[in-house]
């Protein structure tokens, strides 16, 4: 299946071409378009561009917009959500550190990447890092709940 | 020296909407003028805040135009920078004037730091002073 987006992908778009592969579409394929001016092909799905169904909603990242749309119950998904609210929209309650950071680095994969569809590619690893790393700590935290 | 323009309506009610409209704008350290304009300085990221903020209020039933512009007559380029400067500097005065405390609360002020660094759009000198002061109240090194 064809997916577009805005070109110059960052922090949200990252996560959501990730979050596209590993739980949606294996086959994706992405297109990238120049903001506002272009027409949207017909043939793909459109996501984090201003007033398509796969966007910023009601202050929340496009990200979000995925998890609600595909019903993704995954609480390290959920976490992920929050943390991709906090590094790319206002928010004003800040609740994970990691999010500025998270950011930065989606910015610095992107300006090292020669192009959009490599900084996705790069992004995977950024992601499969973050889920691995919020993962095991849950696993901690169960064991916690464990003991007595 | 570019600037972006927000120009919107929203419904009366529910006030919700209004709120939540205004709010961000403030959390943005958007400036308004005339009561009827909000100002950002034309970066990647704010162009990119403000279209978000522009399609929440048309999805809040509202109406909202955004510009990319250039200052002709009326004010300067500084005189606006001046304005979005003021409340970044008054913080980072604030930060300085807590720091001479005897046991100043340093997790506080480096979050508020942190908080005044993003709507300090133009980067101001004060505010990398107030970094090193927080560095060297926590004996780091300077």
């Amino acid at each position: 299946m064809n997916w577009v987006t805005w070109e110059s992908v960052g922090v949200d778009r990252m996560g959501c071409a990730w979050l596209i592969r590993r739980y949606i579409d294996a086959e994706a394929q992405f297109i990238f378009v120049p903001h506002a001016s272009a027409p949207l092909p017909e043939d793909a799905e459109p996501f984090d561009i201003p007033g398509v169904r796969l966007s910023h909603h009601a202050g929340h990242c496009s990200f979000h917009a995925f998890l609600q749309q595909y019903d993704l119950e995954d609480p390290v998904l959920t976490r992920i959500a929050r943390m991709i609210d906090e590094a790319d929209t206002v928010q004003e309650v800040q609740l994970e550190p990691v999010a500025p950071g998270l950011d930065f680095l989606c910015e610095g994969i992107r300006l090292t990447s020669p192009d959009d569809e490599t900084a996705l590619n790069r992004g995977m690893m950024i992601y499969d890092a973050l889920y691995a790393r919020l993962s095991a700590e849950r696993g901690f935290s169960d064991e916690c709940e464990r003991k007595p | 020296m570019g600037w972006l323009l927000l120009v919107y309506r929203i419904p009366r009610e529910p006030t919700k909407g209004r709120v939540y409209a205004w709010r961000k704008l403030k959390q943005l350290g958007a400036l308004a003028l005339q009561d009827a304009v909000w100002v950002l300085p034309a970066t990647d990221r704010c162009r990119e805040n403000f279209q978000w903020l522009a399609s929440e209020i048309v999805e809040l039933g509202g109406e909202s135009l955004l510009f990319d512009t250039e200052l002709l007559m009326g004010t300067t380029d500084d005189a606006l920078r001046e304005r979005f400067e003021e409340p970044v500097l008054a913080a980072y005065e604030e930060i300085l004037t807590a720091l001479e405390h005897r046991e100043p609360d340093l997790a506080a002020l480096s979050k508020k730091y942190q908080q005044t660094l993003i709507h300090d759009y133009f980067r101001c000198s004060l505010g990398e002073r107030v970094r090193k002061k927080l560095l060297a109240a926590s004996g780091g090194a300077q």
